[in-house]
């Protein structure tokens, strides 16, 4: 219902010219998977729904724990066929994940900060808080990254997932 | 035929081709060199087929002053970007070659080169693709690109201009667009009060360094506008209007959660930038001020950094002294320097 309401209001208002003005179907929420995988992936809603669940908890500004769930990156990760696990070695420690949001913040994490052979922390990729889909302006997807003094990585309205080498 | 004589042959037709290329000024254009602080950072948006050379800035500073690249020859770039204002003119909307105005505000010029999304909706990724935009588009400069490099090659004196920037292969609407981005790139803003303070070559005042700690501690305008930059390529919805008449950002994605949403525009030489927004709604930085004191619009996309925990619009409740602190702080953004430097002043008025 809600973003039934938000796909009305958007076709009401105005674009420039040649800009592209709102068809009465908007593209469906997504986050997309690609750079260095073997497989680029286009996760929707209920993409997510049907990989493997887990949960994962984080403070919101006054401190309050709240339970996250969604799906695992290192899940995401190996869907996408990037080099995990035994594989996470020798030149594939000089990759990253660079995950962009839809206001454009961007933030990165090595592949090993993410990997289960490195690390027990699970980052997750979550779509539910407390039983519930994510609030307006957080969702529908947002990063969940436990155990972070800061919560700056803990970014909202994930878009995109992109795994690269650093070059230098 | 004697190998020497051959020798001489190849030597000689070398020689001559070396001249004939000095005398058409194909000769590979100056590197230019950029300079700016290291706290800038060096994330920087230079197209790879695009390197700054001197000759080529040089052209871009003509053509960003020059009117033939109008329909009716009016109007040029610096028309909506008059240096004396960072490059704004003054206006809530722009008033286009044909008396038509613009539906937003013509955004200050200052430190391109690290931007990576143009436009308030980030709709253009590079300079170049941004300067078609205005140029061509039917109410701003409203003239075709190739009746850009039709105006600009019976003018007689831009050929020679063109040649010396990019080599033999003459006027084009690619070479245009990629001199007025060279240009652009030339206009850093770095030597404000602020970033002399940030040298150590200037004490704020008790004011400004007041408005300072507000800046980055209670009123977090540094949560978007932080770093020396003073901006950065996020998008957010600031709280205007319950619902917003200009969808912005979604204009570009059409995605819902974009809507109202535009850039985080840079506050150096904010001063001088009036009016605000991208609908140029408030006349001062007093009323800007207000706004996010004391009216924050709720709204389905409205900023999460802008609602606190029960999602309800953060007023800032700023007194009449801490509005004039963060004023203070803001003015010393102003880059007096920037505005006045000849390099970046009309050359058609330098010339005379």
């Amino acid at each position: 219902m809600k973003k039934k309401f938000l796909i009305v209001v958007v076709a009401a208002a105005f674009c420039l010219p040649g800009v592209g003005a709102f068809s009465q179907t908007a593209p469906a929420y997504s986050v997309k998977v690609s750079g260095e995988v073997t497989t680029p992936l286009t996760l929707t809603a209920a993409d997510l729904t049907a990989m493997p669940r887990t949960t994962a908890t984080a403070r919101d500004k006054k401190g309050v724990a709240h339970t996250f769930a969604g799906v695992a990156i290192a899940d995401i990760l190996n869907k996408a066929g990037v080099t995990t696990g035994r594989q996470l070695k020798g030149e594939n420690l000089a990759k990253y994940l660079l995950v962009t949001c839809a206001d454009n913040y961007q933030v990165v994490f090595s592949l090993a900060e993410l990997d289960s052979s490195f690390t027990d922390r699970v980052v997750i990729l979550a779509d539910q808080v407390d039983g519930k889909p994510l609030p307006a302006g957080t969702g529908p997807f947002r990063m969940v990254v436990p155990g972070e003094k800061k919560p700056a990585r803990n970014c909202f309205q994930v878009t995109g997932m992109v795994v690269r080498f650093a070059k230098e | 035929m004697g190998r020497s004589v051959k020798y001489v042959l190849v030597v000689g037709a070398a020689l001559l081709s070396a001249f004939v290329v000095r005398r058409t000024g194909s000769l590979p254009p100056t590197p230019y060199r950029l300079s700016y602080p290291p706290y800038f950072g060096n994330r920087t948006n230079v197209g790879d087929d695009n390197p700054l050379t001197v000759e080529g800035v040089a052209l871009g500073r003509r053509l960003f002053y020059e009117k033939r690249l109008s329909r009716n020859s009016t109007i040029s770039c610096a028309s909506c970007h008059q240096q004396a204002r960072a490059f704004t003119d003054g206006q809530a909307f722009s008033v286009g070659f044909d008396g038509v105005r613009t539906r937003r505000n013509s955004m200050s010029l200052a430190n391109l080169l690290w931007v990576r999304n143009f436009f308030w909706d980030g709709r253009a990724s590079s300079l170049e693709a941004q300067a078609v935009v205005p140029l061509t588009d039917p109410h701003e400069m409203g003239q075709s690109m190739d009746s850009s490099v039709e105006k600009l090659r019976v003018s007689g004196f831009y050929e020679t201009l063109f040649g010396g920037a990019f080599g033999a292969g003459g006027i084009t609407a690619d070479r245009i667009v990629k001199a007025l981005g060279q240009f652009e790139r030339t206009l850093i803003s770095a030597d404000a009060p602020y970033d002399k303070y940030i040298r150590g070559e200037y004490q704020l005042s008790a004011e400004e360094r007041a408005g300072l700690a507000l800046f980055f501690g209670r009123a977090n305008c540094g949560n978007c506008h932080g770093g020396p930059k003073t901006f950065n390529e996020t998008y957010h919805n600031n709280g205007l209007d319950r619902v917003p008449a200009d969808s912005g950002r979604a204009c570009v994605t059409r995605m819902g959660y974009d809507r109202g949403r535009f850039r985080v525009v840079t506050l150096r030489n904010i001063a001088l930038t009036g009016p605000y927004m991208h609908d140029g709604r408030f006349a001062t930085l007093g009323q800007v001020m207000d706004h996010y004191s004391e009216h924050v619009e709720p709204g389905e996309t409205l900023s999460p950094t802008l609602r606190d925990t029960m999602n309800v619009p953060v007023q800032l409740r700023l007194t009449a002294v801490e509005k004039n602190e963060l004023l203070a702080f803001l003015r010393s953004l102003t880059d007096s320097a920037f505005v006045t430097d000849k390099k970046f002043s009309d050359p058609f008025v330098t010339l005379k």
